[in-house]
């Protein structure tokens, strides 16, 4: 299914770029920060997945973040290719670090 | 930034409604134009002409509304309103009450337009909550 996780890469000679972190998540992945986490991820022209054990998820689907039922202390990693790559990864993670 | 597509819960319930519509304001948005239509004129279990009509209009910014029904009569209901009220920007559209309303709540909220609220709505019935 998806690959596992590698470090930062450059694709291509154009300003698309791939980035990825992953993140321990403070607290279960409810609700409220997955609404946050879809709202966000809307405003980026970059693709971003979000993967969880061996699923991954488009995170502006609010009910498939929450489908993930990812559980605190587990690891969640962030991925988005494109333009405004970097920014998505890093607004995105910054969501789910925060999460209460 | 411009106006939101509006959403409208429609359900026999007024708590029900009222219900949905604080818990989509808190994974959502509480700036998306939401109303309810809960119940009967008089407070009753059932579901209104009248406040389904009402609950489009106080939603409707310019950018479609979409309408959301629980089950049977509400959405009998709301056929009727539209069939009275004919607009190609509101839609009546089938989806699971609870995570369409999410769905549709948090779609419009990042900026959507009409349709794509509608299909986040429709949408939700295929993801699994498990």
């Amino acid at each position: 299914m998806s690959t596992s996780s590698d470090s930062t890469t450059t694709t291509s000679a154009t300003t698309e770029s791939t980035h990825e972190t992953a993140v321990v998540l403070p607290a279960n992945l409810h609700a409220r920060p997955a609404g946050q986490l879809a709202r966000a991820a809307a405003g980026f022209t970059s693709a971003i997945q979000l993967e969880y054990k061996d699923r991954t998820v488009n995170p502006t689907g609010v009910l498939a973040v929450m489908g993930l039922g990812a559980t605190v202390g587990s690891t969640v990693t962030v991925r988005a290719e494109g333009h405004d790559a970097e920014e998505a990864v890093t607004a995105l993670a910054q969501i789910l670090a925060t999460a209460e | 930034m411009s106006a939101s597509v509006g959403i409208v819960l429609v359900s026999h319930s007024a708590e029900l409604a009222a219900g949905l519509r604080l818990l989509v304001e808190q994974i959502g948005s509480d700036s998306v134009p939401l109303a309810t239509a809960g119940g009967t004129d008089d407070g009753r279990i059932g579901t209104s002409y009248d406040l389904v009509l009402d609950a489009i209009r106080s939603v409707d910014r310019g950018q479609g509304v979409v309408v959301l029904p629980d089950l049977g009569s509400s959405v009998l209901t709301a056929r009727t309103v539209l069939e009275d009220h004919p607009r190609a920007d509101v839609l009546i559209v089938d989806a699971p009450f609870v995570e369409g309303a999410v769905a549709a709540v948090v779609t419009a909220a990042s900026g959507a337009d009409l349709k794509a609220v509608a299909d986040a709505a429709k949408e939700a019935r295929h993801v699994h909550k498990l």
